[in-house]
């Protein structure tokens, strides 16, 4: 005999012992419920009883467990709906208190369901709501009676027992079915975002992943995960930076995320982002390190994609700067080639007639030779405008960018008769930038701000270039002119597609030049300077710096 | 032969405010005999055609401050007798036309052929001579 026996004496107390085992073991909910019913049944003689459970749209009943109540009986009740006079039980529930009825055939409840009591053998019925631990209707307990009678107090007192046992069965598995779904859910979610669940226990170093993480990673569903063999799934061109990055997170106890590529060992890399978080014990040790794996190839590649097609249109947009900038152009390759032809046809002349001075033809020779290669320049310049292609990036100073830039559009600002001022802030950050690229920009804004200014008379044409270091911080360029300033209806339309004031313009140089800039991780705006005209500025982050400190 | 029709010094001015075409102009008139006197400033020429006779000027168009086209236009009023020719690296549409129009005896486009040039200069210090 068993210690519980002689706790709870009363045979009930060792049956409800044996259910409440069943539920911690989690038997199937009919089984326990059946167990409940019997359990009950055997408290007294010819006492049947029957346990029904509430619908999930709570307005019906379903059948739970009746062993012993004739089959007719329970396929009638199973689906009725609850309400203010459907029976015993379907009144409980709907009441949610006991209802207690003495005599089926009399009673005003089951006036709709006299006959079937009847043919079943029915008389008495006593019901009792099921509650949940949060006060929700989950089904009732009910007992019947062959002969009219009502509960004595012991079967009142037990009823109520019974039903509290019924209830920790059913919400238990209520729960259950909801961690199911939520895991389902989550778990879905997670996979069509493509993402992975991983935990990394350093001591032990061990690992664990989520079945779409040891996928995404190339591991087979047995293998032991250690942090080696994380590790070498890690591009090894990004390998440091990952450990960088744990590292910091460590230091910083903050989140961390990273991008990097994985190299499964079949199958192509995957871009992906990690982001993760240390977990600390109240000693300070890291219990693990809990993280997501999220697979970004599909976005990069788009992205990617996006990029080709950006730098197309920035050639396309470049080729047209070149169409724009023909004055410029002609006229420094025509400078430097008039004075190569005048000083090849001084020196022939000289040796014809006979009287060449050696001083004399080393000076002619050393201005051809100048004068060549700055023709050169100026052909290296439209040859690296009009290239296709990935541009490349490298440490600019944008100071130096526009003092080149203007020395090209030199020929178009004399023609225009316009001065051009410039105001260099010396403290500049570098910016880290393709410096064709934002040569195309810088030329955008300066041949916009040149047609600017053109309607007005040459001594008032003015166009003010100049740099700031900004807060952020950022390295600002401003071109400023003294025109008719931005269009009434908004300043951003300059910005629109095919916008254009030119007749003979494309009208896409400044959507161009701003996406340059945006790819660059910055911003172009423009706004009406004070004073009148228009005043165009891009800024830039500075380059990261690249000297690694090492000092803690 | 055309060296020996050198024209007196100075009286052939070269203006242009690119350092390397008005060093060139300058060897190619004297690989040809001719003296010349150079300015990188319209300015400074306008300044020194008010005191001295200019035969032959030869005028850049686009330099910074003045056009070589303004610097012609002001000189009838400056001056008797100053001929003058234009060059440009350059062309724009009417530029020639006006040029011309207003009593160019050649009109450049840069770079151009140092005969023709040479014979340009020539034909205007002719002129110059026979008018004299």
């Amino acid at each position: 005999m068993s210690e519980r026996d002689e706790i709870g004496k009363e045979p009930f107390y060792a049956g409800r012992g044996q259910i409440l085992e069943m539920i911690a073991t989690s038997a199937p909910l009919a089984d326990i419920l059946t167990g409940i019913v019997l359990l009950m049944e055997a408290q007294s003689e010819g006492l049947r009883c029957s346990i029904l459970l509430l619908s999930n749209d709570r307005k019906h009943v379903r059948h739970g467990a009746a062993p012993n109540l004739p089959q007719a009986y329970v396929k009638a009740v199973d689906g009725l709906p609850i309400g203010p006079r459907v029976g015993s039980c379907g009144t409980a529930m709907y009441l949610k208190r006991p209802v207690v009825v003495t005599d089926v055939l009399t009673d005003p409840l089951w006036a709709d369901y006299q006959d079937l009591a009847k043919r079943c053998g029915l008389r008495a019925c006593w019901s009792t709501p099921i509650i949940s631990s949060h006060g929700d209707v989950l089904g009732s307990f009910a007992m019947y009676h062959q002969e009219t009678r009502g509960p004595n107090a012991e079967e009142t007192r037990l009823t109520k027992a019974a039903a509290q046992l019924a209830s920790i069965a059913i919400e238990r598995q209520q729960d259950h079915i909801r961690l199911r779904e939520r895991e389902a859910r989550i778990s879905l979610a997670a996979e069509s975002a493509n993402l992975a669940f991983w935990v990394l226990y350093p001591e032990q170093n061990t690992a664990w992943m989520s079945e779409k993480g040891r996928a995404m990673y190339g591991f087979n569903l047995e293998e032991p995960l250690t942090r080696e063999s994380l590790m070498s799934r890690i591009h090894p061109a990004e390998r440091v930076a990952v450990e960088a990055a744990f590292e910091q997170a460590q230091a910083s106890q903050r989140t961390f995320e990273i991008e990097h590529r994985i190299v499964p060992p079949y199958g192509k890399p995957r871009w992906v982002i990690v982001r993760g978080r240390f977990l600390w014990d109240e000693h300070g040790n890291v219990l693990e390190i809990i993280g997501v794996t999220i697979d970004v190839t599909a976005q990069k590649q788009s992205d990617l994609q996006l990029q080709a097609q950006r730098e197309e249109l920035a050639h396309l947009s470049r080729v047209a700067l070149i169409g724009e900038m023909t004055a410029s152009l002609g006229h420094e390759l025509n400078q430097p080639l008039a004075a190569i032809a005048n000083n090849a046809a001084a020196a022939r002349r000289f040796f014809d007639r006979g009287q060449i001075d050696p001083e004399i033809l080393k000076q002619l020779l050393g201005d051809i030779l100048a004068a060549s290669h700055r023709a050169g320049e100026v052909i290296n310049v439209i040859r690296g405008m009009a290239r296709k292609g990935k541009s490349t990036r490298s440490l600019l100073n944008l100071n130096a960018v526009i003092a080149d830039t203007l020395r090209l559009v030199h020929s178009d600002i004399l023609i225009r008769e316009t001065a051009v001022v410039t105001d260099f802030d010396s403290r500049l950050p570098d910016v880290e930038a393709a410096p064709i690229e934002i040569q195309q920009v810088l030329l955008n804004l300066v041949m916009n701000a040149l047609d600017a200014v053109s309607v007005l008379p040459p001594a008032q044409r003015r166009i003010i270039i100049s740099t700031h270091e900004r807060e952020g911080p950022y390295a600002e360029v401003s071109v400023r002119d003294f025109g008719t300033g931005l269009p009434v209806d908004g300043a951003e339309k300059v910005f629109d597609h095919f916008f254009s004031t030119k007749a003979e313009g494309m009208g896409m140089g400044l959507t161009i030049a701003r996406s340059i800039v945006e790819a660059h991780a910055g911003t172009l705006g423009a706004e009406d300077a004070e004073g009148g005209g228009a005043r165009f500025f891009f800024r830039l982050p500075p380059a990261p710096r690249l000297s690694i400190s090492k000092a803690a | 032969m055309r060296s020996e029709k050198s024209a007196g010094s100075h009286v052939v001015c070269l203006v242009d405010d690119d350092p390397l075409v008005l060093n060139s102009l300058r060897y190619l008139l004297a690989s040809d005999g001719i003296a010349a006197r150079s300015f990188d400033k319209a300015e400074t020429f306008l300044a020194h055609v008010e005191i001295h006779r200019v035969a032959l000027v030869v005028l850049d168009i686009w330099m910074a401050g003045m056009t070589g086209l303004e610097v012609q236009a002001r000189l009838p009023s400056m001056c008797c007798q100053t001929r003058v020719i234009i060059m440009t690296g350059s062309e724009g549409p009417d530029d020639e036309r006006i040029a011309v129009q207003a009593g160019a005896m050649a009109f450049f486009k840069k770079p151009f052929d140092d005969e023709q040039f040479l014979a340009a200069v020539h034909d205007a210090l002719a002129q110059a001579r026979s008018t004299t």
